[in-house]
């Protein structure tokens, strides 16, 4: 019996770097993309034979660089070392710009039957201020492409907590993103990692400092208004039509194993957290030195640290830990183990202790770091 | 060697002036090491002086001459701490000397430090030689620096010597000019052992040093002696000089320097200023009176995890053992949980303490508000001495209070008057007296000098004084202070609380009329540094039951939760880690987390 699994695929390569991005992706590389997706086929093919797959990922970067051939000889790769489920929920991700429907009905006859956009922001000065590559008209465009395409299945990430950023525009943006009716919205809040230019701005006093307090009222603010859309706020960061939450990700809350290919991927199977490395080169060069390991970090989680991560992952999802769930596969009752974290969560007002379960608070999803790192098992000194 | 070939001499000068620079040039120039020998300055040897540039503790050296005249003289240089924190120790340095050569900077002129060191050189009959330091800098001014040792310190120009310690220059005319005004030293060699000890400290493996002046008879190897102060008997395991490393030798005569080994396990036991003299027949009367350093500023310090307190006894003891200055004793505060109350000959002495601590020991140390020793009489006519403000008592219990006051020197350019009364006026500062000194070149004008004097509390002093001072001056003032004694004062103590709970550590004594400010100072420097909570944080500051100032921190709404991309969950844990790790590094006052940096900041304000 071959495992069920969800497959990510990471592509690291965008048209040119937004000005908040710390994700792992490259620009000015396009030319390397060739090369790239035959270092990836080489390494599906290595896991040949093992795999049933329930759910399929391409994150990036942009995704949307591969041509509609390139897709479509990934996808037979895909197919030859794996089999998939009829059922399977296939996500793209792009980036608005340049997409055609033809290109978009292609990916659907690949198979995709899901796509997140990179919209972010539907205001063009936050788009100009973010660094982004297209505009607000052009995000539009393409999430209507999409739908005339055939995509029932659309994703729309925004980001707020944008330096300056009041709370009216962000209204307008999340006001004008809803009422398009995407049947998924992934809101985050800007972070930002030092090497970010937006980071070096703000500390050259160019942008105004990030003000969590005003993020804090842009989430609650979203809260309602998703609420008021037909919107279930199913996880800390995402929102869904009934019955369109993301699979893939749903899986990975849930500590269900997946397997990531590609630079920095991860894969989270035997219990075992593994990531490939991070360097675009180094891959590509350990790729084709026929190295068996691509792999930077491997950790054998403990039991300890399994049942951390996932009380930590549930705790994320609107319906959090399911303490029947815990019983089940873990052998232990929560709300003894951690009997002296809950009381002092639900004290602080983060944490609230239902019959079955245990869940954030509104104020909880907010500040929910404060939460999790409670539950992280006393490091060995 | 014949005694009337030995000359004992120190160098005094203001901080900063070259007192290490030339004792280099001396060593260098005797040949008693050559040049590429000297790694630096071999005078300060511990790596924190280095640092610092500030001699804490003196050390004797050997130098070997041939003079002019083709004579040999053996010359013992001893080095004295340039800080006046630690002035009982020049003091008893300088009775080991029979001369001394005061360092002046020639773009500086006399300081306040030149002064007071000067005053105790001629209190103890030394033979003084002026040398104006640093002629080769492009502005110094030897022609105004040399009026003004004539007409402030009396010298005539034909006794004060010109030279460059950094260069060279002028410096063999100086080692001439040691050999023939300093007198050789008096003693005698056929009276009972006599000699002073001038400093000490602790060796692992050898006990106790003390570095002695033989002043009558002779000090042997083996001999049994007697400390004639404490009492202790002792004998000498070893002996020798430094030439500049340890040199053993089978005897030290009258008027020589060098040091004994003692196996004693803390200079507690080997003071400072003490006679030595042989434990069977020895002499009658003791070289000086000898007294015991007084702690005058006192402050509480505590591990940061309570669970180091044990590291920190430890480690207090052992630096004890080096210093028999610090005084410490068990105190136990409701927040901070168990540490010292610990006295200190001055703050500069303060900051070297808790540095040791911290970095010799690999402590983490919360160090509380520095104060000094209030004597209270209560209304029931009890008298405390009062070292921590915990034990203040409330205002219907005092009669009366009294705190410490110094005399405090300040030499200034003349245009920065009006500023520094401003300043002394800000600290409670009562004026004295203004003395005339020269002219000096301030910024490219010719200006007038000027010693202002004054008494202020000590307590004052120890606040953001030096800081304030130095800063209104453009650093051109230079300070000195001795302390006078106890006076009559009027003063309250001022409570911090930090979410309803009074936090002994942040208290501090203060008049009154300063209540206010005082206050609002502390609470707003609190809400600066103490991180928002999940809860709204209340800080106040009070005087009783009155609240004189109040600043809330509100709760933080939202921490900033990372894109959980690619399913990287253990990038994300490792994130959460780091931030459970970082929680253990506040310090909880009730339910807030506070960084340690919270005290020193509020430390700092004092
Ligand atoms: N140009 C010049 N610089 C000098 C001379 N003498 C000392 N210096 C410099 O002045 C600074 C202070 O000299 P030190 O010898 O450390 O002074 P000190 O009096 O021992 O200082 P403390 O130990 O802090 O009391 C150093 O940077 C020296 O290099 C000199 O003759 N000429
Ligand atoms: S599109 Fe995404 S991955 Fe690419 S640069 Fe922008 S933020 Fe980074």
């Amino acid at each position: 019996m071959r495992e069920s699994i969800g497959l990510y695929l990471h592509f690291p390569f965008c048209r040119r770097r937004c000005y908040y991005c710390s994700f792992v992706s490259t620009e000015n590389r396009e030319q390397d993309i060739p090369v790239y997706l035959e270092c990836l086929k080489r390494e599906i093919s290595n896991h040949s034979g093992r795999f049933h797959l329930k759910s399929i990922y391409f994150g990036g970067g942009t995704p949307s660089l591969m041509t509609a051939g390139q897709f479509a000889e990934l996808f037979d790769c895909i197919g030859q070392a794996f089999t998939i489920d009829k059922q399977a929920e296939i996500t793209v991700e792009m980036n608005p710009g340049m997409l055609t429907s033809g290109y978009m009905e292609d990916l659907r006859n690949c198979g995709v039957n899901r796509l997140s956009i990179g919209v972010q922001s539907l205001n063009d000065d936050e788009l100009g201020l973010l660094g982004r590559l297209h505009t607000a008209s052009e995000a539009l465009a393409a999430f209507r492409t999409a739908c005339r395409s055939g995509f029932d299945n659309i994703n729309m990430d925004l980001i707020y907590g944008l330096p300056g950023q009041g709370i009216e525009t962000w209204e307008k943006t999340l006001n004008l993103a809803a009422s398009l009716g995407p049947r998924h919205l992934s809101l985050y809040c800007l972070s930002l990692e030092a090497t970010a230019i937006l980071a070096g701005q703000i500390e050259a006093g160019i942008l105004p400092p990030l003000d969590p307090d005003m993020a804090a009222g842009q989430y609650e603010l979203a809260e309602a208004m998703l609420d008021g859309y037909g919107y279930r706020h199913y996880e800390i960061s995402n929102w869904a039509k009934p019955g369109y939450e993301c699979r893939h990700n749903l899986s990975c809350w849930l500590m269900e194993p997946y397997l990531g290919l590609g630079v920095a991927a991860s894969s989270y199977l035997e219990k075992h957290r593994r990531t490939n490395v991070a360097c675009l080169d180094e891959y590509i060069y350990l790729v084709c030195s026929g190295a068996a390991m691509l792999i930077e970090t491997d950790e054998e989680t403990g039991c300890d640290l399994q049942l951390a991560e996932a009380v930590i992952l549930a705790l994320r999802l609107e319906n959090g830990a399911d303490i029947a769930r815990f019983n089940r596969e873990y052998g232990i009752d929560l709300l003894k183990h951690y009997s002296c974290q809950i009381s002092e969560l639900v004290d602080l007002g983060l944490l609230s202790r239902k019959e079955n379960s245990l869940s954030l608070t509104p104020k909880g999803r907010l500040l929910g770091n404060e939460v999790f790192w409670r539950f992280l098992p006393e490091q060995p000194s | 060697m014949d005694q009337k070939s030995i000359r004992n001499f120190c160098i005094i000068a203001h901080i900063d002036h070259g007192k290490s620079t030339l004792a280099d040039r001396l060593i260098e120039l005797t040949g008693t090491l050559r040049k590429d020998k000297i790694i630096q300055q071999v005078m300060d040897s511990m790596d924190l002086e280095r640092e610092r540039g500030i001699t804490i503790k003196a050390k004797a050296v050997r130098l070997g001459y041939h003079s002019g005249a083709g004579e040999l003289f053996r010359l013992n240089l001893i080095d004295t701490p340039g800080h006046v924190d630690f002035s009982y120790e020049v003091s008893r340095t300088l009775v080991a000397c029979e001369g001394a050569v005061l360092v002046i900077d020639a773009t500086q002129g006399i300081q306040a430090q030149t002064l007071a060191n000067i005053y105790i050189a001629m209190e103890h009959n030394l033979e003084v030689i002026p040398v104006i330091n640093k002629i080769d800098l492009p502005g110094s001014e030897p022609e105004h620096v040399m009026k003004e040792i004539e007409t402030v310190l009396g010298y005539k120009s034909s006794e004060v010597l010109l030279i460059s310690a950094k260069t060279g220059q002028g410096v063999s005319e100086l080692i001439e000019a040691i050999v023939n005004r300093v007198p050789p030293p008096a003693g005698r060699s056929d009276l009972p052992l006599r000699a002073l000890i001038f400093d000490s400290h602790y060796d692992d493996y050898k006990g106790v040093i003390a570095y002695i002046r033989v002043v009558d008879g002779v000090m042997e190897t083996g001999a049994k002696l007697r400390l004639m102060g404490q009492g202790t008997h002792l004998e000498v395991l070893e002996l020798g000089y430094f030439a500049p490393g340890p040199t053993p030798e089978d005897r030290l005569e009258a008027g020589e320097v060098g040091y004994i080994a003692t196996g004693l396990k803390s200079v507690k036991e080997c003071r400072v200023g003490d006679t030595i003299t042989l434990a069977s027949g020895g002499a009658r009367q003791p070289l000086i009176g000898y007294e015991l350093p007084k702690p005058m500023v006192f402050a509480g310090i505590y591990p940061t995890q309570a669970d180091e307190y044990a590291d920190l006894r430890e480690a207090i003891e052992k630096l004890n053992l080096n210093d028999a200055s610090l005084t410490f004793e068990p105190e136990s505060s409701p927040i901070l949980g168990q540490g010292f109350r610990c006295g200190f000959l001055g703050l500069l002495h303060l900051d070297i303490v808790v540095e040791r601590l911290e970095r010799e020991f690999g402590l983490s140390l919360v160090v509380t508000v520095p104060g000094v020793k209030f004597m209270v009489t209560k209304t029931n006519g009890e008298r405390l001495a009062v070292t921590s403000p915990v034990d203040f008592p409330e205002p219907t219990e005092i009669q009366k209070t009294e705190e410490p006051w110094v005399g405090i020197s300040i030499i200034t350019p003349s245009g920065f008057i009006g500023a520094l009364m401003d300043v002394m006026q800000e600290y409670e500062g009562a004026y004295k007296h203004t003395e005339y000194l020269g002219q000096i070149t301030v910024m490219g004008e010719e200006s007038q000098r000027v010693r202002l004097e004054y008494e202020m509390p000590l307590r004052s002093m120890l606040t953001t004084f030096y800081d304030s001072l130095k800063s209104r001056s453009r650093g051109y003032a230079s300070l000195d202070h001795e302390f006078l004694g106890y006076r009559e004062a009027r003063l309250v103590k001022l409570d911090v609380m930090v979410n309803e709970l009074k936090v002994d550590a942040f208290s501090r004594i203060i008049p009154p009329e300063k209540a206010h400010d005082t206050g609002k100072s502390v609470v707003s420097k609190l809400k600066e540094v103490i991180p928002r909570q999940l809860f709204k944080v209340p800080i106040q500051a009070a005087v009783g039951s009155r609240i004189v100032a109040r600043e809330d921190i509100s709760a933080r709404r939202k921490d900033v939760l990372a894109k959980c991309y690619g399913g990287d969950i253990t990038r994300k844990r490792k994130l959460l880690e780091k931030q459970k790790e970082g929680k253990k590094k506040m310090k909880m006052i009730g339910r807030v987390e506070v960084p340690k940096e919270a005290f020193l900041e509020i430390m700092k304000l004092g």
